[in-house]
């Protein structure tokens, strides 16, 4: 029942949230502490990847839930990536998905990005 | 944590949020010891940190530290978990049956949300001042 978080540098201003193990209402302080501290009205692109998430209580949703609503109120992108079936089924509980940006696994996601990356090169 | 029956164990822990960690060690030795299937042990897990949070969150008006005492039981077709606390009359199935996305309103409502989902029945009780509360989950053994 232990959390370990890695935040990594992404395109686009961007920052990748990589969360392993259990985000439950012991852990999820931590990670919104994490959250608070690294996500600013800068950043423009955040991606949640639970690949190694293997369990998530309402204590966590709530802080992805929170970080999608400051990135909503930022104009930026909000990802969620490689959801293990166990995830995906408590997001489909709440129905929560509707509205996010989910992404199967990294090829998916990388294509949207690039998608996005060429939208803004082209604008500019 | 003390076995009256060979089907039932009980554990107490404290209405503190950090007494969850001890209520899902035991969940999933109970449940790995018995072989029930493995589908439904993160379900179980989930519905029974959910209920645990709802009652060290609101059953308990005046700060300080009670016990809540676990009972798992299971048949041939079933697991029940059941949850007694000596706090304040709390129906989690009344009292916050909304489906709230975030914590700005109630904030139980998502985890009795989930707590139905993942469990076929709940039941509420108050007695002898104190609220029990049991979820029960069915499930069947795949012979080979």
């Amino acid at each position: 029942m232990s959390l370990e978080i890695t935040v990594t540098p992404e395109a686009i201003d961007g920052k990748r949230i990589s969360i392993k193990g259990s985000l439950d209402s012991n852990t999820a302080p931590e990670l919104q502490r994490q959250i608070d501290a690294e996500i600013t009205d800068t950043t423009r692109t955040t991606i949640m990847d639970f690949k190694e998430l293997n369990f998530l209580s309402s204590a966590g949703l709530r802080v992805i839930f929170k970080t999608k609503k400051v990135m909503d109120k930022n104009g930026g992108k909000f990802l969620l990536v490689n959801l293990q079936p166990q995830i995906k089924k408590v997001f489909e509980i709440i129905k929560a998905l509707d509205g996010m940006n989910v992404f199967k696994d990294q090829d998916e996601m990388d294509d949207y990005l690039t998608d996005m990356q060429n939208k803004v090169i082209d604008e500019g | 944590m003390i076995s009256q029956h060979p089907n039932l164990k009980t554990l107490s822990v404290r209405n503190k949020t950090a007494d969850s960690k001890k209520l899902s060690a035991f969940l999933t030795q109970y449940l790995t010891s018995n072989n029930l299937p493995e589908g439904i042990h993160d379900d179980l897990r989930l519905a029974a940190e959910e209920t645990f949070i709802n009652i060290a969150n609101y059953a308990f008006h005046i700060k300080g530290v009670y016990p809540v005492d676990i009972e798992a039981r299971i048949t041939v077709d079933t697991i029940s978990i059941t949850f007694i606390d000596s706090g304040i009359a709390f129906n989690p199935l009344l009292d916050c049956d909304k489906y709230i996305e975030d914590n700005e309103h109630c904030e139980g409502g998502m985890g009795i949300h989930i707590i139905k989902s993942l469990s076929d029945k709940q039941q509420y009780k108050r007695i002898n001042q104190r609220n029990v509360f049991t979820i029960t989950k069915h499930y069947t053994i795949q012979h080979q």
